[in-house]
Formats: structure tokens, C-alpha cells, sequence
């Protein structure tokens, strides 16, 4: 039983955590929150699921299809919910956007997919159904190989370290003469597939499902919560921390109450670090 | 071109536009009400369903307007407290967890119940910021669901419960709605006076300029709990409403979807309107039914109707509608302030001594913005503090203003301490402030913003003004009256109903002169004044500050133009690093050697 | 250096500019040859920091032109500006922290083609030795002197024709101060201009050929350096600029 909890526990975590890290990665171009985050996630579930199974396309050429596919929602994101209102001085126009662009999105695949949840093909066809599945090591594999990636990308690459200024001092960027608003394009695009894979590599566990878009933007939400906005390291540990409490908690007092649990956890944590258990350091107000 | 000045006397009476400013925004919601009236005998029982709901609805969002059009905080899972409200007056009417209760008993209950939870709900509000508020009341939302499938003894679970019955006259399609009605017209009115009084404007302060209502005395935690109350008890009664319409609920009537219709109808009406929302929910309840085909889309509809409201129209169906600042306003305005006016404004009692600050030290990331300064503003003079930038002239008044607390040192007024970091506290204590970049409500009128300043002086309990009692009226006369003086005496009058972002930027500085005023204080605290004013108005804006403290009142005034404070000043300070590096009289400090050196940089 | 008669490297002439509605410079003149050192000097909040801003696209104009190497600078942000040969440092030696020294130039090169990238990172050390025995070292592990230093080195990863430094001495020490100003001198020398914006009048003086005052956003003082009385007059300037 505990191998089981331990299994499930970091196979979801691993996939709250790539979705905090697709909210980071955001925010870190942006300044901006963004509710398509989970949304993402949901799509990378179902685009899996449709061009694998419905449409009978090879996997890689899937995965391929479906990453285009996020990144280009990651675009539209970057264009029409977020460049808009970052000219404005309004704080809140950006929820409201993205909350408008996040639940167009899941109400066009309610409609045109499925309101039930579909199933999502094997991938590798390891495992045979037990802990080992490969349902639960693939989100933990995917996990690990795209933050190695980021890694590369953000120490190695001058475009990668150009994200990092970009984050760390947005003005600064800007007046060295980098090229602030493609780069923002192209990190929402690098979000749009980090959240496309977290779907996809999770899609046996979560299915291709149209509600795990709030799902994950909630459950890919508080590892940020937990880690501080804009922290990864923060996102990964909050991530599998979470998946292993909910997955505890599913066990001991089941699955309706294990939501309430997280939630508790939540609001407790925010209520007592309101900027998270690693805490980001926020501009004065005066 | 000057505007035309009124007399002094003349300043002092009432304007008519207040008499008539009411009927014109009461007007569109009375005949709303009127053209809802005959439904029942113009239409069949379907109709009369659907308005039922809209009303119901209205129930709902009228409350949360003020939560979220007015306050500003996005409380986007709203249907918990409907949830809550439903089960609660259908459990008790049904009898299974205690006799059986009567139904206006029942929804009374659960009003209560929902004023408790919506407090729970509300609380996160006060320490997190906007997009963490709201996805915690979308767990709330997702939590009292799974409350609802999970209790199955009490609520009977996936399989619901029927909603209450409503006794005689009320039990016709026609009499529930009628009766609904009658409480969507009840919530109208009070939203409305609460919209119209020192705890409507006191939220939009919180909203749009959350410094400058620290410092105006607005209290945001106690405030935004009293609308969180408010709230919630409407939202749980319209949830038991909402059962007895169903006649019978499980826990997926209550959807996700409903919550968003919630959000928008306020967003897309238009934030700090109550006629905006209300057609908002009118809209939004009834589109449905009439692209029928759509009614899959809906949702997305709502989702894409949001979008462009954001993008396009931010302020809604409301600023659509307000016809009154599409006037244009006379290019080349000038300010004509009448110092004359301001012993009206500056009567109160100035028995207080002088702010005095000894040894206050404070440090930001390691480094002293302030070094052991020691200063004194007396009563009646006017006292300049100026130095390099960096020098800590505005953290000092940041210090003063409570919005920091010392390291070490101590600030005192009129001989008794006070409290370090209390910025809540200052305005009833005597000091108001201006600030080096106006905070201001945009979205509001002139008018308001100034009556803004004068909340802490208002009588009128949130009860009171909730159901336009005497004391309310009369507070409203007053402070609307004193801002009008206010607004004469800074040469401002003509302005007073246009909305504030349309005004120019040394327009704004004098309204927040004039919003300083309201609360009569005792020392006036002015942070770059002069700043991006033309010479001509730095010359008026120094007779004026000359006429303040002629009145008693001190001035303590942070500055850059170096002729304004040589000028007007009884007093200056040099800072330099954080530290005094001169005091004396102006003729002293402009020939002191150390002080054109900082600032030529030796 | 003598201005020359031909076209100025930088021409800028009625300059209206601001944040939102706060009108900031009014009716601003201002050129720069080609290789001249010119220092903008003023008391805090007259708009040295914006007027520098205004020019390299950070912040828009709401009148007048500015003509850099003969091409209208209207509309165009610093990105462009700075492709164009137009360097500007911004105050407060903001350098990427987080990133080694050597990143940090090779950021400032990013539109610099890749083949000439490590030889213009070398050619910026070559100025500031101190510097170039940290290159792996982070940003965050830098004094406020050497991050400042970076930050100079930043813009001539470049190799601009015009470099434009806010305020390079604030919170330096002396002999620090010495050091890049020392810089400014050996670029003019290659025959880069230089426009220096700085709080430490005697110093500025020291190095640049000819001096602006900017007061209240206006222009109130424009003199060659070697003109006598000058510390005078700028005293004038500053206090008594309503009076000019």
C-alpha cells in the first residue's frame, strides 16, 4: 500500500510540478499569473489522446504535433491575454484575461471533444500495470529530463540566459538592447509545451479529460504557492510534496476529503507565508 | 483663460447637481423594476421562471458587486455560498437534521450561516494578493460540492434533496416572483446606499489608491469583513431562493459555470456601477434562451464576452453608458486656488504642539535610508525638507505617515507618542498627507475622491447606511457640502463630476490638497507638490500653502524647486545620506557652504 | 576637440518628453559631435535620468526630434538604438546578478554576430583588468564598484558610436570613480563620443570638452569646459533657475 502511495503520490506530483514550473516560466517573462497554465495541461491530454487514438497517428508524431499544438496556445496566450493589459496600470486586468482565454479554451474542448473523460494511449507499453508502470515512472521521467533541459537552456544557451535577464531585471533587459517582446513570446511558447508535456506524460493517470484544466490550474498552483513565484526549484519540491499529501490523504479518509485536505494545506501555508514557504522578496509598496 | 470664480458665500451652498445626480442614477434602476413588474401578465410560466432566476441571481451578484466591482477583490467561486444557502434552508425546511424548520425561519438561518462562511471565505482577501484570493475561493467552491456529495445522511448526496416550499401567496410562479422581486429590489437599494455613503467609497479607495487610504484613516480589514458579512448572508438567502425555484437540488446544479455567469455579469456591468451589473445579470441570464442553439456555448460566449470587455471596454456596460464624462473638457485650464477659503476648511482646534521626530533610524536591505534624524514641524509654520535624492526626504514622511516603523528613535505629536507602522490611525490623529505621485481613483468622480478624505469624519454605522437612516443622509450632506469647499478653495469647483483620470496632472495635485482638508487635520504633510507644475501654478500653489498655515495648521513639505522653498518656508532642513546636514531659516541654508556642496556634489 | 561644422553625431532639438500625463523635459536642445565628451549636469528631478531615456527609446517624446548619425531616432526603442551604435547605461549599475560576469557581456552582444561575440566580450574586459579576473565569477558577487564596472563594460560590448553613462560615480569611492572616468577619457581617444550625466560637477568637468545644465527640465546653462567661472555659474543655475 505505502509503495503505492509513494508511486502515485510522486507520478502526480511530478505533473503539479511541471505545471508550476509552466506558471513560472510565464510569470517569469510576464510578471503575469496566467489561468491557462492548468489549462494546458489538460490540452496536452487531449491532443495526445486525439491525434494517437482518435486520428491514428504514430506516437512520436503526436507528441511532435502536440507540442506545436500547446506552443502555439502559449502564443495566443502571450498576444491576446497578456500583452494587452501589460501596458495597463490596472493589477488585476490579467486574471480577468486569462481567465476569459483559459475557460474559452475548456469550454471549445468540452463542446467539441468530450465532457467525459477519454482514454490516453500507452506510450512505451512497460510496466504491466504494477508500481513499475510506466504510468507512473513517465511523468517522473518527463519531469526530470525537461528540467535538465531548462538547465542547459538557461546556463548554456544565450537565448535561455536572455530569459533569466528578462526575469530578473525586465528594464535593465530592456535598455541593454535585448529583444524583450519576442523573448516573452518565445518563453510563453517554451510554457505552452512544458504544460503540454505534463499533460501528455501524465495523460494515463489524469486521462483526456476536459476537467483537469481547473484541476491543474489549482493543483499546479499551489506548488508555486509553496515554493514562491518564479522559484522552480521551489515548484518541483512543492510538486512532489503535494502529490504525495493528496495521495496520503485519498488513502486515509478518501477521495472527497483529500481535496478538502489539500485545500486546508493551502490556506493555511498562504495565510502563515504569503509568499511562499521560500519566500520571493515583493517591491515596496511606498 | 481662468474659469470664473465663485464667491465665498456662493462656495458654500449646495450644489442642485447633487439633487438632480441621484435621480438620474436611480432613474434606469427604477424603470427596470417597472418594466419587470407586469412579466407575470404579459407572459407564460416560462418567462416568469427565468425572470425569477434573473432576480434570484441578482440577489447574488447585487452583494458581490460590492465584493468585487466595488472592493475589488476577485472572489470568482462565489457559488459556494449559494451552495451553502440552498442545502441549508432545504435541510432545515425538509427536517432532517432537526423539526422541521418554516421557510422564512430557514432562509433567516441561513443567512446567517452564509455571513459565517463568507467571512471564512473573505478572510484570505486580507493577506493575498489578487490572483492567489482567487483561486482560493475556487477551492472553497470545490470544497462545499464535495461537502454536498460526501453528507449524504444530512444531504442526501449525489441524489439531492427537494427545495423548500414557500407558504401562501408565495407558492404560484407569480407570487415566488413577485416575492423575489421585491428582495432583488431590496438588495438594489441597499447596495445603493451603501454606494453612495463613506463605506462605498471607502472600498474603492482600498481598490484603486489602498496607500492613500491607509493615510486618509480607512480601515480596510474591519471594512472589507463588514462586506464579506453583507455578502454572504445574500448570497445564502438567494441560495435558498434559488431551491425553492429548483424545487429539488443535487450537487451539480451548482456548477462552476454558474460561478463565472456570477463573475462576468459584475465585470461586463462595469466595476463601482450597480446599474452596469444588474443589466449585466439581466443580459447574462437571459442570452441563453434566446441563441438556444448556443446554449453549449454559452459558457464560452460569457468567456469571450469577458475577453473583450478587458481588452476593449475595461469599464463595462457602465462606462458605455456614462454619457456625463463624454463632454469635453476645456483644453486650457488653469487652477485658481482661493486661499481665502481656507480658514472655512482649517477650523478645528490646533491646541496640538508640534510633530517631533528624535533619533529615528531605518534601514531598507541593509542600507540607512534614515541616519538618526532629528526634526520639528510646529504648529502654524511652514517647514521645508529638502536634499539630494536618496537623501530620505520621502521615508521620513513615510515614517511620519506610519507606514513604516523606526529601528530606533521615537516620533511623538503634540508631546504623545505614536504608534510606529499604525498608518490606519494618522488621519484621526491630525496628519494628512499628499503623495509624490497622486493616488488617486481614476474611475471616480473629483467630487468623490475628495469626500474620500473625509471618511473618518462620517457618523453613520455601516447598518445605518445600509438602510439610508437619518444619520446617513445627513453625513452624506455634510462631507459632500464640506468637498465642495474643499474643491472651491483649491479652484477646482468646475470639476467636481468629472471623473478623476481625466484631469491633469497638477489638477490631481491640488485635488489631493484638497482631499488632505477633509479630515481637518492639524499638520499637513506634502510630498513634491510643485512637481511637474508650471511655474505659474508653483507660484499659486506657494500662496496657497502660505494661507494653510496662517490657519494654525503645520505644513511639513518635501521639495526639489529649490526658489518654492526658499520662497514660502519658515524652516528648512538639508538632508543629505540620511542624515541632517543643515537647519536654519531659508537665507541661512542657501548660502550654507556644506548644503551647495551635496548638492553640487563636491 | 573642436565641434566640427559638419552634421552633429547627435541633434536634439525641442524635446518634449514625460512619464504619462507628468510633462518632464520642456523644449530641450541638445548635439553631440562625433568624439566629443559632454557632460549633462543638474540638481535631482530635473530630468537627466528621462532625458537620457527619451533618447535611447526607453521613454516616447510627446514633441520635437532627435537625428542620431543623420537618421530620425521617432518611435524607435532601445533595442533598435542600440543596433544603431547608441550605448546607454542605465543608473545603478544593474547588471545580472544571477549571471557570471562573462554572460553578462555576452548578453549585452546578443544581437553582435556569433563569430565576433568573444572577441568584442574580450576587447570590453581589455578596459577594466579588475573585472577581467572575474569573468566566471557571478554578479551578485561583485562590489557596487566592479558591477559598475561590468555595467560600462556592457555598453561597449557594442563598440557605439555614442556612450551614454547615468550617473556611473553614484556610490563609488573615489578612486573607483577615477577608474571609469579614466575609461571615458582612453574613448574618446578611438573617437567614441561620450554623453556623461553626473552628480560630481568637479570631476565631470575635469573630462568632458564642453557641459549642460538642466534644470527644472530645461536647458539653463550650456558652456565650453574651458570657459572660466564656471562652477559659479552653475551655482546660479541650479538655485536661481526661475530668475534665468
Amino acid at each position: 500500500m505505502l509503495a503505492s502511495i509513494i508511486a502515485s503520490g510522486l507520478a502526480v506530483g511530478a505533473v503539479y510540478a511541471l505545471i508550476g514550473v509552466t506558471y513560472n516560466t510565464m510569470f517569469s517573462a510576464s510578471r503575469v499569473m496566467s489561468f491557462t497554465a492548468g489549462q494546458l495541461g489538460m490540452l496536452g491530454g487531449v491532443f495526445g489522446s486525439l491525434f494517437v487514438l482518435r486520428l491514428g497517428l504514430p506516437l512520436v508524431v503526436g507528441l511532435v504535433l502536440m507540442l506545436v499544438c500547446c506552443a502555439i496556445v502559449g502564443l495566443v496566450t502571450e498576444f491576446v491575454a497578456v500583452r494587452p493589459v501589460l501596458k495597463s496600470l490596472d493589477q488585476h486586468l490579467y486574471v480577468l484575461s486569462t481567465l476569459a482565454l483559459g475557460l474559452m479554451i475548456q469550454q471549445v474542448v468540452a463542446v467539441e471533444w468530450s465532457t467525459e473523460p477519454q482514454a490516453f494511449p500507452r506510450v512505451f507499453g512497460i510496466g504491466g500495470g504494477g508500481i513499475l508502470d510506466e504510468k507512473f515512472w513517465l511523468p517522473m521521467l518527463t519531469c526530470a529530463v525537461t528540467i535538465c533541459a531548462l538547465e542547459l537552456l538557461y546556463r548554456r544557451t544565450l537565448t535561455g540566459m536572455a530569459f533569466l535577464a528578462i526575469a530578473e531585471d525586465n528594464f535593465a533587459a530592456r535598455a541593454l538592447g535585448l529583444p524583450e517582446r519576442n523573448l516573452r513570446m518565445a518563453s510563453y511558447a517554451l510554457a505552452g509545451m512544458i504544460g503540454g508535456l505534463a499533460g501528455f506524460s501524465g495523460g494515463q493517470l489524469l486521462l483526456a479529460f476536459v476537467a483537469n484544466g481547473p484541476l491543474l490550474n489549482f493543483y499546479g498552483f499551489v506548488p508555486v504557492a509553496l515554493g514562491g513565484l518564479g522559484n522552480n526549484r521551489g515548484a518541483i519540491v512543492g510538486g512532489f510534496a503535494l502529490g504525495l499529501f493528496q495521495q496520503a490523504a485519498n488513502f486515509l479518509v478518501g477521495g472527497i476529503f483529500s481535496s478538502v485536505a489539500v485545500f486546508m494545506l493551502f490556506i493555511v501555508v498562504l495565510l502563515a507565508a504569503p509568499r511562499g514557504l521560500f519566500g520571493v522578496h515583493l517591491a515596496r509598496r511606498v | 483663460m481662468a474659469i470664473s470664480s465663485e464667491s465665498a458665500a456662493g462656495a458654500m451652498q449646495e450644489k442642485p447637481l447633487a439633487g438632480i445626480g441621484s435621480w438620474v442614477f436611480a432613474g434606469p434602476l427604477i424603470l427596470i423594476f417597472c418594466l419587470a413588474l407586469p412579466v407575470p401578465f404579459v407572459t407564460n410560466d416560462y418567462w416568469v421562471l427565468i425572470a425569477t432566476r434573473a432576480a434570484i441571481y441578482w440577489v447574488l451578484v447585487g452583494a458581490l458587486n460590492l465584493v468585487i466591482g466595488f472592493a475589488g477583490q476577485l472572489a470568482i467561486g462565489y457559488v459556494a455560498l449559494l451552495t451553502l444557502g440552498a442545502y441549508t434552508t432545504s435541510v432545515l425546511v425538509a427536517g432532517n437534521v432537526s423539526p422541521p424548520v418554516p421557510v422564512f425561519a430557514a432562509l433567516a438561518i441561513a443567512g446567517v450561516a452564509g455571513a459565517i462562511f463568507g467571512v471564512i471565505v473573505g478572510l484570505p482577501a486580507l493577506r493575498l494578493r489578487t490572483f492567489y484570493f482567487a483561486i482560493s475561493t475556487l477551492g472553497f467552491a470545490t470544497i462545499i460540492t464535495q461537502i454536498a456529495l460526501a453528507w449524504q445522511s444530512v444531504t442526501g448526496g449525489g441524489i439531492g434533496l427537494p427545495g423548500p416550499e414557500m407558504p401562501a401567496p408565495f407558492h404560484t410562479h407569480a407570487g415566488f416572483y413577485f416575492f423575489c422581486l421585491a428582495a432583488a429590489g431590496l438588495i438594489t437599494w441597499m447596495t445603493a446606499n451603501i454606494a453612495h455613503s463613506r463605506f462605498g467609497r471607502g472600498l474603492i479607495a482600498v481598490r484603486d489608491a489602498d496607500v492613500a487610504a491607509e493615510a486618509t484613516g480607512i480601515r480596510k480589514a474591519r471594512l472589507l469583513m463588514m462586506i464579506f458579512v453583507f455578502t454572504g448572508a445574500s448570497a445564502a438567502i438567494a441560495g435558498g431562493l434559488f431551491a425553492a425555484l429548483q424545487t429539488y437540488i443535487t450537487p451539480d446544479a451548482f456548477t462552476f459555470d454558474l460561478s463565472v455567469l456570477f463573475f462576468i455579469s459584475i465585470l461586463i456591468g462595469g466595476r463601482g456601477s450597480i446599474l452596469g451589473p444588474m443589466l449585466g445579470t439581466v443580459i447574462l441570464t437571459l442570452l441563453p434562451e434566446f441563441a438556444a442553439p448556443l446554449a453549449a456555448w454559452s459558457t464560452f460566449l460569457y468567456a469571450v464576452l469577458l475577453l473583450v470587455i478587458v481588452l476593449v471596454a475595461p469599464g463595462g456596460i457602465a462606462a458605455l453608458l456614462d454619457f456625463g464624462n463624454r463632454r469635453a473638457l476645456q483644453t486650457n485650464r488653469t487652477i485658481v486656488p482661493k486661499a481665502a477659503l481656507v480658514g472655512h476648511l482649517l477650523t478645528m482646534d490646533k491646541a496640538k504642539s508640534g510633530i517631533a521626530l528624535r533619533g529615528v533610524v531605518l534601514s531598507f536591505l541593509g542600507v540607512r535610508a534614515i541616519d538618526g534624524v532629528d526634526l520639528d514641524v510646529e504648529a502654524g509654520k511652514i517647514h521645508g525638507l529638502i536634499g539630494p535624492n536618496g537623501s530620505g526626504k520621502t521615508t521620513i514622511l513615510n515614517v511620519i505617515s506610519g507606514f513604516y516603523g523606526p529601528e530606533a528613535g521615537s516620533i511623538a505629536l503634540g508631546g504623545e507618542a505614536l504608534k510606529p507602522g499604525d498608518s490606519e490611525s494618522r488621519a484621526s490623529q491630525g496628519i494628512a498627507r499628499t503623495f509624490q505621485t497622486p493616488r488617486i481613483v481614476g474611475e471616480a468622480s473629483v467630487l468623490q475622491n475628495v469626500m474620500i478624505g473625509g471618511t473618518i469624519r462620517g457618523q453613520s454605522t455601516f447598518v445605518e447606511s445600509l438602510l439610508c437612516l437619518p444619520r446617513h443622509r445627513g453625513d452624506e450632506r455634510t462631507l459632500r457640502s464640506e468637498a465642495m469647499t474643499a474643491l472651491s478653495a483649491v479652484g477646482l469647483e468646475s470639476l467636481a463630476d468629472i471623473r478623476a483620470d481625466r484631469l491633469q496632472h497638477s489638477e490631481l495635485r491640488f485635488m489631493e490638497i484638497a482631499r488632505a482638508f477633509m479630515a481637518r487635520p492639524a499638520f499637513i504633510l506634502l510630498d513634491e507638490p510643485a512637481a511637474g507644475l508650471s511655474a505659474d501654478e508653483t507660484l499659486r500653489l506657494g500662496q496657497f500653502v502660505k494661507a494653510i498655515s496662517r490657519q494654525g495648521t503645520g505644513v511639513l513639505l518635501v521639495e526639489h524647486h529649490a526658489d518654492l522653498i526658499f520662497d514660502i518656508c519658515d524652516y528648512v532642513t538639508v538632508l543629505n545620506l540620511g542624515r541632517v546636514l543643515a537647519q536654519g531659516t531659508p537665507a541661512e541654508i542657501r548660502v550654507h557652504k556644506e548644503v551647495i556642496s551635496a548638492y553640487l556634489g563636491g | 576637440m573642436p565641434i566640427s561644422a559638419a552634421e552633429p553625431l547627435l541633434d536634439i532639438h525641442g524635446l518634449e518628453a514625460g512619464y504619462g500625463k507628468i510633462a518632464v523635459l520642456h523644449d530641450v536642445d541638445m548635439t553631440i559631435g562625433a568624439g566629443e565628451v559632454v557632460t549633462l549636469l543638474g540638481p535631482n528631478g530635473a530630468g537627466k535620468t528621462t532625458l537620457l531615456r527619451a533618447i535611447s527609446g526607453l521613454v516616447s517624446w510627446n514633441a520635437g526630434g532627435v537625428t542620431f548619425a543623420g537618421q530620425n531616432l521617432a518611435g524607435i526603442g532601445p533595442r533598435e538604438t542600440a543596433r544603431r551604435g547608441l550605448a546607454h547605461v542605465i543608473e545603478g549599475h544593474r547588471i545580472f546578478t544571477n549571471q557570471t560576469v562573462t554572460d553578462n557581456l555576452l548578453l549585452a552582444g546578443y544581437d553582435v554576430p556569433r563569430a565576433e561575440r568573444d572577441a568584442r566580450v574580450d576587447e570590453a574586459l581589455s578596459y577594466f583588468p579588475e573585472i577581467a579576473a572575474k569573468r566566471d565569477d557571478r554578479g551578485s558577487t561583485l562590489s557596487g564598484g566592479q558591477q559598475q564596472m561590468l555595467a560600462v563594460a556592457q555598453g561597449l560590448v557594442r563598440q557605439p558610436k555614442l556612450l551614454m553613462l547615468d550617473e556611473p560615480s553614484a556610490g563609488l569611492s573615489p578612486v573607483l570613480v577615477d577608474r571609469v572616468l579614466a575609461v571615458v577619457t582612453k574613448l574618446q581617444k578611438t573617437g567614441t563620443a561620450v554623453l556623461l550625466v553626473e552628480q560630481l560637477i568637479e570631476k565631470a568637468l575635469a573630462v568632458a570638452d564642453r557641459v549642460y545644465a538642466l534644470a527644472q527640465g530645461k536647458i539653463v546653462l550650456q558652456a565650453s569646459t574651458d570657459e572660466a567661472d564656471l562652477p559659479r555659474r552653475l551655482e546660479h543655475a541650479y538655485f536661481d533657475s526661475e530668475a534665468a
